[in-house]
């Protein structure tokens, strides 16, 4: 079991389009933005560096998580190599559990490498604790993210899950006010946002960095998203899975 | 029964059907500890489906199915049977020896990753990604993570499809050698000549029942028999289906061919009617004439 999951994190690293769109590219677009966006005056207690900072380590880290198990699990299930592991003492939890922990193990450096980078070039300075608490929670909050990607492994085809993937991960970016703050969003989508998972993820972030303290309502919002996106992997791991 | 004395695979009346399809109807077979078992026949003859049974990922309609004393997927779990499917996978992006290190890890009592791989000849291409191996290299592979638990028993669903002849071979070879150790082997074939020469006991299905059951000596004399050949020349046909033992008669140019069940009576009738039986052969009828006229 500990194997497979070192297998599963290690395997990442041969993921060519993996390491560009979910480690590089939050990099490049937070070099971008917070260039572009430097003399805009703080909002909520946060210069736009740091805003940015956790927006990108947020779309990095959702990226990760989606893209570590969606495509894989597709691919997995064409290629036979999760019929190969039902023929072996390891259950089915074991194998999924393996997955979803290893997506998260890669939402770290997607994470840290963002908070490196506004370090080294915006010269970005929080107290320890702000750094821990904004690590740490984007962390755990992966995890709705890493169970919508299981569900979506097991709802599509190979050929079709990263193109599937890939747009609800743009589509959560964009409405979820990760590439720009929701207050600029036309009203009707500002409604929507605050509804998404992926606001509600970087919502965490943005607090700590303002100086305050987790939303309820966020936390009760991202939670309500890992139930649905577990149940729903659940059931279509059943259904493809279900002996006949 | 206990455990240990259990036979190694039992399908007790075993139905399997999908929809209208009757995959398989009405298997039993039994197969001892320490046997090496073909299941031999055409495509659509129920073999997967009954490896499949077998490995818990169907559930018989009807009848019961035991592995090893337990239930299939109960083996499975306790890590006592090794198998390679005709459809499982690899996972990408990993050398092969981390894939076999993967399949010890799972075992409960792994064998060594040296021996596994020198058993497998995969030595010189352990650090291979495994995305990039041959297709009978891929199946070596699958055959080290097989064996890589020391199960009690190995299955194998038409091991060798993809791979050319001199693959096939030696792929027969390290087989051979794993099945020495005393592990009960199933393997599904199409091909004759892989049953003939790996089995000790080949088990003929069609239409999802067991047509036949023997050594390959016994398959090849159910299905009838050997040929006596000899030119014919200006000499008579009348008579010879009525000589001792002889089922056939089939003349081809100025050579006869006599089907018969009793080759050496039959010969010593000839002689005895005949002056001369120029160019003689005896043949013993091979497994894909046997296997033919079995599941014609």
């Amino acid at each position: 079991m500990f194997t497979l999951l070192r297998l599963e994190i290690r395997r990442m690293l041969t993921d060519t389009r993996f390491l560009i769109l979910m480690l590089a590219m939050p990099i490049a677009m937070y070099l971008l933005f917070s260039t572009i966006f430097e003399n805009t005056p703080p909002v909520d207690g946060m210069p736009e560096a740091v805003r940015d900072m956790i927006s990108m380590a947020a779309f990095g880290a959702i990226g990760a998580a989606l893209m570590a198990t969606a495509p894989r699990i597709a691919q997995e299930r064409t290629n036979g190599w999760l019929r190969q592991l039902r023929i072996m003492p390891v259950s089915g939890r074991q194998v999924i559990t393996a997955k979803v922990l290893a997506a998260m193990a890669w939402g770290l450096p997607a994470i840290v490498l963002v908070d490196l980078t506004a370090v080294i070039a915006h010269g970005v300075r929080l107290p320890a604790w702000q750094w821990l608490a904004i690590g740490g929670l984007l962390w755990l909050g992966t995890a709705p993210f890493a169970a919508l990607g299981t569900f979506l492994g097991y709802l599509t085809g190979g050929d079709s899950a990263f193109g599937v993937t890939y747009g609800i991960y743009l589509f959560l970016a964009a409405l979820g006010g990760l590439w720009m703050p929701v207050r600029i969003l036309p009203s009707a989508l500002q409604h929507v946002a605050v509804t998404l998972p992926s606001n509600r993820f970087a919502e965490l972030g943005w607090r700590i960095a303002g100086g305050g303290s987790p939303s309820g309502l966020g936390a009760v919002v991202l939670a309500g998203w890992l139930v649905v996106f577990v149940a729903l992997a659940g059931l279509f791991y059943r259904r493809s899975n279900a002996l006949r | 029964m206990s455990e240990s004395s259990a036979p190694a695979v039992e399908f007790r009346s075993v139905h399997k059907n999908f929809g209208q399809v009757h995959a398989v109807d009405g298997l039993d077979l039994t197969i001892g500890r320490g046997e090496t078992v073909a299941l031999l026949g055409p495509n659509g003859a129920g073999k997967t489906t009954t490896a499949n049974l077998l490995l818990g990922l169907l559930r018989p309609t009807s009848g019961r199915v035991a592995v090893l004393g337990a239930a299939p997927g109960e083996s499975i779990a306790a890590g006592r049977v090794g198998a390679m499917l005709q459809d499982g996978g690899l996972m990408p992006g990993v050398s092969v020896a981390a894939l076999a290190g993967l399949a010890r890890d799972l075992y409960p009592r792994p064998r060594a990753l040296s021996d596994l791989l020198a058993e497998a000849d995969l030595t010189p291409i352990a650090d291979r990604r495994v995305d990039r191996l041959s297709g009978g290299q891929a199946q070596r592979l699958r055959f080290a993570m097989a064996i890589a638990g020391d199960p009690d028993l190995l299955v194998l669903d038409e091991p060798t499809t993809a791979m050319d002849v001199e693959a096939r071979q030696s792929f027969w070879a390290y087989v051979r050698g794993y099945a020495a150790r005393g592990t009960t082997v199933l393997f599904a074939t199409h091909y004759l000549a892989e049953a003939d020469e790996n089995a000790d006991r080949i088990v003929v299905v069609a239409g999802g029942r067991v047509l036949i059951d023997g050594t390959p000596a016994v398959i090849k004399a159910a299905a009838g028999q050997q040929r006596v050949r000899f030119t014919l020349g200006d000499g008579d046909l009348a008579g010879l289906d009525r000589l001792p033992g002889v089922t056939a008669v089939d003349l081809r140019g100025p050579s006869v061919t006599l089907r018969t069940t009793d080759a050496e009576a039959t010969v010593r009738a000839l002689f005895l009617g005949r002056d001369r039986v120029p160019d003689i052969e005896v043949h013993g009828v091979d497994l894909e004439d046997a296997f033919l006229a079995l599941t014609r």
